[in-house]
């Protein structure tokens, strides 16, 4: 155990805990004295019951010791993104709305959780309700990136990203809307994955846009995300868009050696900042090197996938969060008056300014006289992207990009342009319009900043997703790169 | 695209109450977004939007009772409450 | 009751919200059902809680489908759930789910009877069309106290079906006959129970007036909220005369959603169309699109029951029952079908069984149940069958002894009210109570050779033969008396005359 706890890996502390040369409660010990070494400079966390945390410890630990673990997660700690329900923790989504709330049920990822034996870790700050691309729009603290204290860790799932990168937790869950997993590993340098959509089920998941969320594991290396996977892909009756894995989907994807992987035309060039480039097209490189076969695909209408998304995105979230209005839970203003004027007054008081932007921008895409114009258009040329992908994807394995057009920026670099923001998720959205796989895999750096590049796959094509990602992470090591702090 | 938005009317809609810079605000950045979207306007789109989201009954859920919160977990996580209902101010005849 | 000037038409047609009989609510597992403590039927779901997600209630979707195949109306292939945005305190999540564009239920029709000119005649039938009907979610209840109001969650997701008629109807009765042909329908197959004192059955209703042999609609009102017939009644003529007033004095109808006061039987303004609701409606992202398979359609049509109106023209046309006898069967699907089982067992007298059943049964039946339902104030109350002391085969029984000539017609309801006391079979309270007619031909014709012997008779006698049909009345009384009142009185009817002849 020469190794500090807070860097290995959770595939080596589940091991570790199986052959009995660890306890969950030593492990989760020495991640709290990190937690309270490391957590006010990173903001990762915004809520930790540690007494509950031991709690669990030291369950899990008397079920080893009575022959009941529950497998491989057996002991290990899982931080959770702030808009997953756990019962009796906070579920705040980082908003001011909803910081009264304490939530009274279980997200069937938790239950999942449970059931596999893993420690319910504490609650990740991110972006309020899941929007935005900094974690900057917390209402609640700043995160920072682990890498650069003066810069963003990216988001909304954020505070999942800079735990991980930190040593702060093993494994994280975060929620991916347009590459709120994928983004925020990318500028961490950790491993995020968004499944295809249905393939976790949404129960417990607070919506952003319904059509598009997906909840996703979050590891410092590959290995690590599909151990958390395997935890969470279940088919789910609360959820009906929720179908759970095929046969396939888990099963690891045979020769990495022999995908075939497409680079979308024009991908690498305009936005795309000359470092980050390059990391991508080494790890092309590498592919090729390995014997993946590489060729060029065109997905015509990628320049629909912003527009397209930020109106689907903003209407379905200007009704999912119509339910914040103070009556039932979460914030109410002070203001006396009518009822409609308490509703006005606890939104007007709860959300912040994102978040507003946000549902006026929905609510106007919606809106009698120019839902035809936004809202329908949007969703024809969602249809339209979708059938690009699956075309491409007919004839590769994989598509292969980068996750982020730059590195991480400076905290308040991009906060009064949200446009310019918005451009951020430019390569992640695609693969919610479409509803596929993709996992953004770190790749290098930019100066001292982490760089990931990002694989896109059809429908349930997870193991091929994570069997490309091993093969690069084995032979370069970027896993065990952590930032000091 | 001609973009016409009401700031007011959107504000109502959505309960939102604005102050006069946070309406010159949302107003900017929302006609620059929407600037944006004008490639959505000038796409040439299929007419059928393909509906991938389809299942059958077996997605349905029995006609089984299931478990439920109790008026006093309803009425714990409520601001304000009274004999088990959630109490709010009064709401006059159709307000809305 | 409405006096519609017969130089003006009214033209109304109906959006009927029922309640549908499930036991969990629509897309929450939540039991829902009255007269429970505030916010005891509520889960995370009905609650709108943060994360939750609907899933739809099969059995909603399969009584919807059913009442669809009540009205004849085309099941769809696909069927899709909608977002209304609204907020309102009773509203949880501040969007109803319901259904715009693709409705689980599309066209049908619903035949409807107008009152006749008196109670035994049949009125005028006509069809009203349905235009839809949508599968959504009910909302919570507002109640005012003090200076505040108070939500209640327990109606929130109970499952409503909105059937939306065709502009269809002409006259206050016409909407009163559709509301009853409709709740008939739907308690028959088992949708609905419609009980409207629950809150089980609420109509909005739209009025328009136009000049007779006019093509354009005239502009409408929505009345909204309505829970009884009596209340869609009452605003169909309020709403009628209101809209000709307005017009007659040269002003024009506002478009506009209106509510009505039962109490003061008076209609009032709500909104008008500028305030009009902008629901921004849009498919739910949270319940795909459902495929209604054929099987289950096929599978739910053998439950449809016999259309009440069918099964009239049957009991007239093929049993012979008298209208009025018909009408009040065909209203209650278990009386309905508690008659048919009689009939099954003594096919001969169908009319003498239905006597029995529209009167006596029912009429005792009510007496043991209690009040009527608040629902359809003109409605007879609704029995309780299950606990009927007389099974369709006893009653049957009764109806042949009367036929055989066991028992008179008049010993027959003695004989009635001691089964609904009892449940004994006929047969025995007869025997018991010695009521069994003397039949005996041979006894019979000895006796009539005695009193027509009797010279106190012989005048009688004398003015029958001369053609007094009447005068041998008086002959039947000795004989009922030396035979304790039990001689079958059609037998001694016979033997008379032919003693006589």
């Amino acid at each position: 155990m020469a190794d500090a706890l807070h860097t290995l890996a959770a595939a080596e502390l589940g091991r570790r805990l199986a052959a009995g040369a660890l306890t969950s409660r030593a492990l989760c010990g020495a991640l709290l004295a990190r937690y309270q070494a490391v957590n006010d400079k990173v903001g990762a966390f915004t809520h930790l019951d540690q007494a509950d945390v031991l709690a669990q410890a030291d369950a899990s630990d008397a079920r080893r010791q009575a022959g009941q673990g529950r497998g491989p997660l057996e002991g290990i700690p899982v931080a959770i993104k702030d808009n997953i329900a756990v019962k009796g923790q906070p579920l705040t989504c980082s908003s001011k709305m909803l910081a009264p709330l304490v939530s009274p049920y279980d997200s069937h990822v938790a239950e999942r959780l449970r059931a596999a034996g893993a420690i319910l870790y504490g609650r990740l700050n991110m972006d309020e309700f899941a929007m935005g691309s900094s974690t900057e729009n917390s209402a609640i603290r700043k995160t920072l990136n682990p890498w650069d204290l003066a810069r963003i860790p990216g988001g909304s799932s954020g505070g999942s990203a800079a735990a991980l990168a930190s040593g702060l937790v093993p494994l994280a869950l975060g929620s991916d809307t347009g590459g709120s997993i994928r983004q925020p590993a990318s500028h961490c340098g950790v491993v995020g994955l968004k499944p295809t959509y249905g393939l976790i089920s949404r129960f417990g998941l607070v919506a952003f846009a319904s059509s598009l969320d997906q909840i996703g594991p979050m590891a410092r290396s590959v290995e690590d995300c599909e151990l958390l996977l395997n935890a969470l892909a279940s088919a789910d009756a609360r959820d009906m868009t929720c179908f759970g894995p095929s046969d396939r989907t888990l099963t690891p994807g045979g020769d990495a050696q022999k995908l075939r992987i497409g680079i979308p035309k024009g991908f690498l060039g305009k936005g795309v900042a000359p470092e980050v480039a390059a990391a991508v097209k080494a790890a092309v490189e590498f592919y090729r090197a390995q014997g993946c076969a590489i060729s060029e695909v065109e997905l015509p209408s990628a320049d629909l996938a912003v527009p397209t998304y930020y109106v689907v995105a903003t209407a379905e979230a200007s009704s999912n969060l119509g339910r914040y209005d103070g009556v039932r839970y979460g914030h109410r203003s002070a203001t006396a008056g009518t009822p409609f004027e308490m509703m006005t007054a606890s939104r007007s008081e709860g959300f912040g300014p994102e978040v507003k932007r946000r549902i006026l921008l929905g609510t106007f895409v919606l809106s009698a006289g120019y839902a035809d114009a936004y809202y329908v258009r949007a969703l024809r040329a969602r249809a339209k992207i979708r059938a690009e992908y699956l075309a491409a994807l007919a004839g590769v394995d994989v598509l292969l990009t980068p996750t982020v057009p730059t590195p991480a920026f400076k905290v308040g670099e991009k906060a009064s342009d949200p446009l310019q923001l918005y451009l951020e998720d430019i390569f992640t959205i695609p693969a919610n319009l479409a509803g596929l796989p993709a996992i953004s895999v770190p790749c290098g750096k930019s100066g001292h900043l982490p760089v990931g590049f990002h694989l896109v796959g059809a429908p349930l094509s997870e193991a091929k997703l994570l069997a490309a990602g091993r093969l690069f992470e084995t032979a370069h090591g970027y896993a065990h790169q952590q930032p000091a702090l | 695209m001609a973009v016409g938005f009401d700031i007011d009317h959107l504000a109502k809609l959505a309960r939102l109450s604005l102050t006069a810079e946070e309406k010159a605000l949302y107003s900017s950045q929302l006609n620059q977004i929407l600037g944006h979207f004008q490639a959505l306007a000038d796409a040439d789109l299929p007419a059928t939007i393909d509906d991938a989201r389809v299942v059958d009954e077996a997605a349905l859920r029995s006609d089984e009772p299931g478990p439920v919160l109790g008026a006093e977990a309803v009425t714990r996580i409520a601001p304000a409450s009274r004999d088990g209902q959630i109490s709010v101010p009064r709401v006059v005849d159709d307000e809305a | 009751m409405s006096n519609v000037p017969s130089d003006w038409e009214v033209v109304i047609g109906l959006e009927v919200h029922v309640q549908l009989h499930t036991r969990a609510k629509v897309f929450a597992s939540s039991p829902w059902g009255f007269g429970q403590e505030p916010n005891e039927q509520v889960d995370p779901v009905v609650l709108g809680l943060p994360g939750t997600l609907p899933v739809v209630n099969r059995e909603a979707v399969e009584k919807s489908i059913l009442f669809g195949l009540v009205v004849g109306a085309s099941v769809p292939e696909r069927c899709a759930w909608d977002r209304k945005n609204y907020f309102y305190p009773d509203n949880p999540k501040n969007y109803q789910l319901t259904q715009k564009d693709f409705p689980v239920v599309v066209g049908g029709q619903v035949e409807i009877e107008l009152p006749g000119a008196s109670r035994n005649v049949m009125g005028e039938h006509k069809f009203i069309r349905i235009h839809h009907a949508h599968l959504e979610e009910d909302v919570g209840k507002l109640s005012h106290a003090g200076s505040g109001s108070l939500v209640d969650y327990n109606r929130a997701g109970v499952p409503l079906l909105e059937i939306v008629t065709e502009p269809d109807l002409r006259s206050a009765a016409e909407a009163e006959a559709f509301l009853r042909s409709l709740v008939a329908m739907l308690t028959q197959a088992g949708v609905a129970d419609c009980d409207m004192e629950k809150g089980q059955l609420r109509c909005d209703c739209n009025v328009s007036v136009r000049r007779r042999g006019a093509e354009k609609l005239g502009t409408r009102t929505e009345t909204k909220n309505l829970n009884s017939i009596s209340s869609v009644r009452d605003t169909v003529i309020y709403e009628t005369a209101r809209q000709i007033r307005e017009l007659e004095a040269g002003r024009a109808i506002t478009q506009e959603t209106r509510g009505w006061n039962a109490e003061l039987a008076r209609g009032y303004v709500l909104r008008d169309k500028e305030d009009a609701h902008d629901y921004r409606y849009f498919p739910d992202p949270d319940i795909p699109t459902l495929r209604l398979s054929r099987e289950t359609v096929a599978r739910l049509a053998k439950q449809v029951p016999e259309n009440l109106y069918d099964r009239q023209r049957r009991y007239v046309e093929k049993l012979g029952l008298p209208y009025t006898a018909a009408s009040v069967l065909v209203n209650d699907r278990a009386l309905a079908e508690w008659f048919e089982a009689a009939v099954a067992a003594h096919p001969a007298n169908p009319s003498g069984i239905a006597n029995l059943v529209a009167n006596d049964l029912l009429r005792d039946l009510a007496a043991s149940a209690g009040a009527a339902g608040a629902f359809d104030e003109a409605a007879p109350a609704p029995v309780s069958l299950a606990s009927c002391p007389i099974k369709p085969a006893q009653l049957a029984g009764l109806v042949k002894l009367t036929d055989d000539g066991v028992i008179s017609k008049q010993q027959a309801k003695e004989v009635f009210a001691e089964m609904f006391k009892t449940g004994q079979d006929a047969a025995a309270i007869v025997d018991a109570k010695g009521l069994r007619q003397n039949s005996d031909t041979g006894e019979l014709e000895k006796i009539v050779q005695e009193v027509i012997a009797d010279p106190a008779v012989a005048k009688s006698i004398a003015e029958y033969r001369a053609g007094n049909e009447k005068a041998i009345n008086a002959l039947k009384g000795p004989i009922m008396k030396r035979t304790q009142g039990k001689a079958n009185p059609g037998l001694i009817d016979q033997l008379l005359r032919k003693a006589l002849g």
